[in-house]
């Protein structure tokens, strides 16, 4: 009786998965190993290179130039920065640069300066770092103005 | 009269198909996470700043990406080789030449709309930026763009 039961058929249902199973398993290691995952990168806009000392942004022939605004950044340390802008001075804070610039801004529009003619320049020293011009860009366009950009260094 | 009797399922192997399941989401997930086909010549060991007003590009075809590292007093500059598909330093002098600006003139003289991405070291001062935009100005480049990560409009 025990030799008869070892006997019994085997079913196997469906069909043998072990080298799909293979086969998926190095794609899925390939993939985790050589995949560079897509970072949020997002881009600050300037609508031209540079500005150059006493040049506007604009030259084309019969063009009306734009209003500059200058924004003076400089860097203190590797964290701290400052930023002059119509007389004013602002340390390390971006919102209160951008409530600046906002005024700014209003006050050039209630004179008959539309937004889109005011070309923001960032001026900055030969040693302020990147992300604090970042920051300062940011504050300008938190402020509504879209034309930036940077100047030579001063 | 004996009936017949369905015979027990002798199974002997574990039951493989939840594993396959899991596996075939990693898979597409990994498949729709990664870049594929797409170099930008774009050096990710850069720490870019971060910024939350930025813009997304969806047209990166149009575009030159500038990575810019210091070094001593001049900026190193690379970019994508077309022909070699491998990031290169194209020099901003190298001699009388000007291969940065040759190559600013070449591409704007293709497509006069054509972008550029700089990817800086948030860390990097101005003076070694500032060569770069010279040569982008002098070229006429009408679309400068400055690659940050997305962040929070945390206050500073």
């Amino acid at each position: 009786m025990k030799l008869k039961s070892a006997q019994k058929v085997h079913y196997d249902a469906g069909p043998n998965m072990t080298p799909l199973v293979d086969i998926v398993m190095v794609i899925l290691i390939f993939l985790m190993l050589t995949g560079s995952f897509v970072v949020n990168e997002i881009f600050l806009r300037n609508n031209v290179a540079l500005v150059k000392k006493g040049q506007s942004a604009n030259v084309a022939p019969n063009v009306p130039l734009d209003e500059p605004l200058e924004i003076r950044v400089d860097s203190e340390g590797s964290e701290n920065w400052v930023a002059q802008a119509g007389g004013y001075q602002v340390r390390n804070s971006r919102e209160k640069l951008a409530a600046l610039l906002t005024n700014m801004r209003k006050e050039l529009n209630a004179s008959g300066t539309t937004t889109e003619k005011i070309q923001v320049v960032l001026s900055p020293g030969r040693n302020t770092k990147y992300k604090h011009l970042v920051e300062v860009q940011q504050a300008a366009l938190e402020a509504k103005l879209v034309k930036i950009a940077f100047s030579q260094a001063h | 009269m004996k009936g017949h009797r369905i015979p027990e399922s002798h199974v002997t192997h574990p039951n493989v198909t939840p594993l396959i399941d899991v596996v075939m989401c990693l898979i597409i997930f990994y498949m729709l996470v990664a870049k594929w086909g797409v170099a930008t010549g774009a050096d990710e060991r850069i720490d870019l700043p971060v910024s939350f007003q930025g813009v997304k590009i969806m047209d990166m075809g149009n575009t030159v990406t500038l990575n810019v590292r210091a070094a001593f007093e001049m900026p190193v500059v690379t970019t994508l080789n077309p022909r070699t598909g491998m990031t290169e330093e194209v020099k901003l002098m190298d001699g009388q030449q000007r291969p940065l600006l040759k190559l600013l003139k070449y591409l704007r003289g293709q497509n006069e709309n054509f972008k550029v991405i700089i990817r800086a070291d948030q860390d990097l001062d101005y003076r070694f930026l500032e060569p770069v935009l010279v040569t982008c100005f002098e070229a006429k480049v009408k679309d400068v763009n400055f690659a940050t990560r997305e962040g929070s409009a945390k206050g500073s």
